[in-house]
């Protein structure tokens, strides 16, 4: 597939039409609503706005589309960074430097970087699929079971980095998230598992559900322990745009997270969570502070931000290339490229070439559209911080309750809520942190059924493993960045004992 | 005497102020229709295009709600109890049929009052375009002289394209692993990818990559020829008697008064029959098949009989 520059420009032109851009205009103001509100993710926003474009002409629809999907993925951690609840599966590495940043009073300053990081891992990711796709697809078939389960493995080599300062707590949060991940069918025989009967817990936890409580309610939890007590945060509120010194801060973090992502997105089945969370991970284990991160740390916040939006870009690739789509939400575009009479595939770049290059357009559009909406909603979104937390903290926790019914309309998913909120509570507590349970709930199921499927193929022969080689350099570099991260959590541990020692001394003088 | 009268004429007069405008003016609030499966998904998207339509027959917003979960379990059963006046109607899909002799549903499809069959989708046994065999035959024959080569991908362990699978291998008398995926879609990726010799999916969740020739359909679980493949036999034909479909339909609690039953109906047949619609199922290359309620629930009983024995025999059912 040659590039056609000049089809990009009169595509870039065919888009820059009133009527388009206000489709795309009115997708990224959906699509950051929805993804800011906790239960409604980019997923359920595109499935739902999908029916409204039946009549539609193709570019008009799917340029909407576009900018649900890209403004949902920044509207996640609008919520994320003020309340604790990412508002979408893909900000829940969002929320582990962006919260500590905004009761800091950062909330300002979180959000323009986030706003700012979404919006250059999304044009990078645009960037990729225009140049890139037809490498990146040929590279996407390559993975198969043994192959998915490396990247599992290697994903999961990310717990050491969100661990928090005690790896032994952090590695028993992660055991008990794989372990709460069995529940449910079993991925190969279909066999219910600890199901106790309940037809609800048939298909394991439900994610957002659980993802919900253990963030958000739990938090509930702790500020009704402190309500009474003044507790305003007062949060300067200037800033539109990050300082020149934060971009330059988190430049090279921009610039790897946002390739990370692009490439996550790509493989099919992987999304902005799992993308979010490695290059999370890569940027503390590079990072030269790695002890700043959990408290607030800029950089972080920067990475797991940029790499949720190229993450779209991504997984475009295979969808437009292939037919076969590279995360959930894509999986539902699919059924709309569908709808309009279009098979996404091979035969789409041949028979609707100028439409696939509209669709790149869109989706850059879509980044701008984001840009200049984000912005003017900063000041609007960041005044939340201020609100009394004795009103703030009953409104999160209706809105919690909401959003976890709202996914399938069950109250089940309510009381698992509710019972995760708990023990997130007690978690948090007894200073276990939260994050790996989550971690494991995501890539749990990938690595089980993955592992499972490889070894019926193989016929219970375990060499399978060993036999591919983008699953064996997977596996090793999740060696590799485990016994890295082990080593860089010592250093951060001499570095606190010693800042520690020194704060003792002198508040004994 | 006369008190008796006109107790009785103002008894029918209130009688005649409520009831009237419940059977006249039915429906007078929008109906809910449950999906058992998720939005955007390909049941979501048929349910949501034909509501769209039936809507301007029934004169009501039709709301189209999502309750996932359980494998279909979770929606069926909300079908299933749902209130009895008509105001609650529900997808069923093949699961109905399948869950059953799993023993993970206390009910069958005897608890629902079917209405109509939407449509029927076949099989089709779907291979690599540049695999060494291209009749079913053929592709019998490579498996049985490579015993634990041939590895057919489905879209969940106990799914409908499990059960065809394992249906065909049977008839067959050929020994295949069966490699559950999560839906169709990854399982067709998967072999375009090399990674499995075969599905046993739709002809609609193959179609884009044999027209790009990446995959080669090796024949098709009905009676009939394919409509968008016609050069591609049948089982049948290739001296396999295999016939196995998915179907949807839309069905109601059982109990709701026929009157109700019947403006429903009307509106869902008036709704299929629609160009819109059948231009919106050619495009997502659905194979419509009406049935009405007869035939529909003569169906429903021919085919839990058989999937159950099927299952029975691939020892998915519950012992």
């Amino acid at each position: 597939m040659e590039f056609n520059w000049e089809l990009m420009f009169t595509s870039y032109a065919a888009v820059f039409t009133p009527s388009i851009l206000f489709m795309i205009c009115v997708g990224t103001v959906a699509g950051i609503v929805i993804g800011a509100l906790p239960g409604l993710t980019a997923t359920m926003g595109v499935a739902l706005l999908v029916p409204l474009t039946f009549g539609r002409a193709p570019l008009e629809s799917l340029s909407m589309l576009m900018g649900i999907y890209c403004g949902a993925m920044y509207g996640g951690a609008i919520s994320a960074i003020l309340i604790r609840t990412p508002g979408t599966p893909a900000a829940a590495a969002t929320v582990l430097e962006g919260y500590p940043m905004a009761k800091r009073g950062e909330a300002g300053r979180a959000m323009a970087m986030a706003l700012f990081a979404s919006f250059f891992g999304g044009v990078v990711g645009a960037l990729i699929m225009t140049f890139a796709s037809p490498f990146i697809s040929s590279v996407a078939l390559e993975f198969g079971p043994v192959e998915y389960f490396g990247l599992a493995i290697f994903g999961l080599s990310v717990i050491i980095s969100i661990s928090g300062r005690s790896l032994i707590k952090g590695m028993m949060s992660a055991f008990f998230g794989l372990l709460i991940c069995t529940t449910g069918f079993d991925p190969i025989s279909g066999y219910p598992r600890y199901t106790f009967g309940i037809v609800e817990m048939m298909e394991g936890p439900p994610f957002i559900p659980t993802l919900i409580g253990l963030f958000a309610v739990s938090e509930v939890f702790n500020e009704v322990q402190k309500i009474g007590g003044a507790q305003q945060i007062m949060a300067k509120l200037d800033q539109y745009l990050p300082s020149w010194a934060d971009i330059k801060y988190c430049f090279k973090e921009l610039c790897r997270s946002s390739i990370i992502g692009t490439v996550i997105g790509a493989i099919p089945g992987a999304g902005g969570d799992i993308a979010a969370f490695i290059s999370y991970g890569e940027a503390k284990r590079a990072s030269k502070n790695p002890e700043r991160y959990g408290h607030g740390e800029i950089e972080g916040l920067a990475a797991s931000e940029c790499a949720n939006n190229s993450c779209s870009g991504g997984a475009m690739i295979p969808l437009l290339s292939l037919g076969v789509p590279g995360d959930a939400v894509t999986a539902v575009l699919l059924g709309a490229f569908v709808i309009q009479g279009l098979q996404p595939g091979p035969m789409l770049y041949k028979e609707h070439i100028d439409l696939v290059y509209q669709i790149f357009a869109s989706m850059m559009l879509a980044q701008f559209a984001m840009q200049f909406i984000g912005m003017a909603g900063i000041q609007l979104f960041a005044r939340v911080i201020m609100v009394d937390r004795a009103i703030l903290t009953p409104a999160i926790f209706v809105l919690s309750c909401v959003g976890a019914f709202a996914m399938r309309a069950n109250v089940f998913d309510v009381y698992c809520t509710l019972f995760f909120g708990i023990l997130g509570y007690v978690m948090m507590r007894y200073d276990y942190p939260l994050s790996p349970i989550l971690l494991a709930l995501i890539l749990g199921p990938m690595a089980e059924s993955n592992l499972r499927r490889a070894l019926v193929i193989s016929g219970g022969d375990f060499s399978i493993l060993f036999s591919r080689p983008i699953a064996v350099t997977l596996m090793v570099l999740a060696v590799i960045s485990l016994v890295m991260a082990i080593r860089g959590h010592q250093k951060v541990e001499a570095k606190l004992a010693e800042q520690e020692k020194l704060f003792n001394e002198v508040t004994q003088e | 005497m006369k008190r008796r009268t006109l107790l009785a004429s103002a008894l029918v007069l209130t009688a005649g102020l409520f009831a009237a405008p419940a059977f006249a003016a039915f429906p007078e609030k929008p109906v809910t229709v449950i999906c058992p499966w998720t939005a955007g998904g390909g049941t979501d998207v048929l349910l949501r295009a034909l509501s769209k339509e039936a809507e301007k027959f029934l004169g009501q917003t039709i709301n189209v709600v999502n309750q996932t979960g359980g494998a279909g379990a979770i929606g069926h059963n909300a079908i299933r109890t749902a209130r009895p006046d008509g105001y609650t109607v529900g997808m069923i899909t093949f699961e109905l049929n399948s869950l059953p002799p799993q023993g993970l549903v206390p009910f069958t499809w005897k608890d629902f009052d079917p209405l109509m069959r939407i449509n029927s989708d076949p099989a089709a046994l779907t291979v690599k375009a540049d695999a060494p065999y291209s009749t079913v035959r053929g592709f019998m024959d490579y498996a049985k002289a490579h015993p634990g080569e041939i590895t057919i991908g489905n879209s969940a362990p106990g799914s409908v394209w499990h059960i065809a699978a394992g249906l065909a291998a049977e008839k067959t008398g050929v020994t295949v692993k069966h490699v559950p995926f999560d839906g169709a879609q990854p399982a067709v990726t998967a072999l375009v990818g090399g990674h499995i010799k075969a599905v046993a999916v739709s002809v609609a969740e193959v179609r884009s990559q044999v027209q790009a020739k990446n995959l080669k359909i090796l024949g098709v679980m009905s009676s009939e020829r394919d409509k968008i493949f016609p050069d591609v036999p049948t089982f049948k034909e290739q001296g396999v008697d295999v016939q196995f479909y998915t179907w949807r339909g839309l069905a109601l609690p059982k109990g709701v008064p026929a009157a109700n039953k019947a403006k429903i109906l009307d509106a869902y047949k008036k709704a299929f029959e629609t160009k819109d619609f059948q231009e919106f199922a050619a495009k997502a290359s659905l194979n419509l098949s009406y049935q009405d309620s007869a035939e529909f629930a003569k169906f429903l009983d021919q085919n839990f009989k058989d999937v159950s024995a099927v299952m029975k025999n691939l020892g998915l059912a519950k012992k």
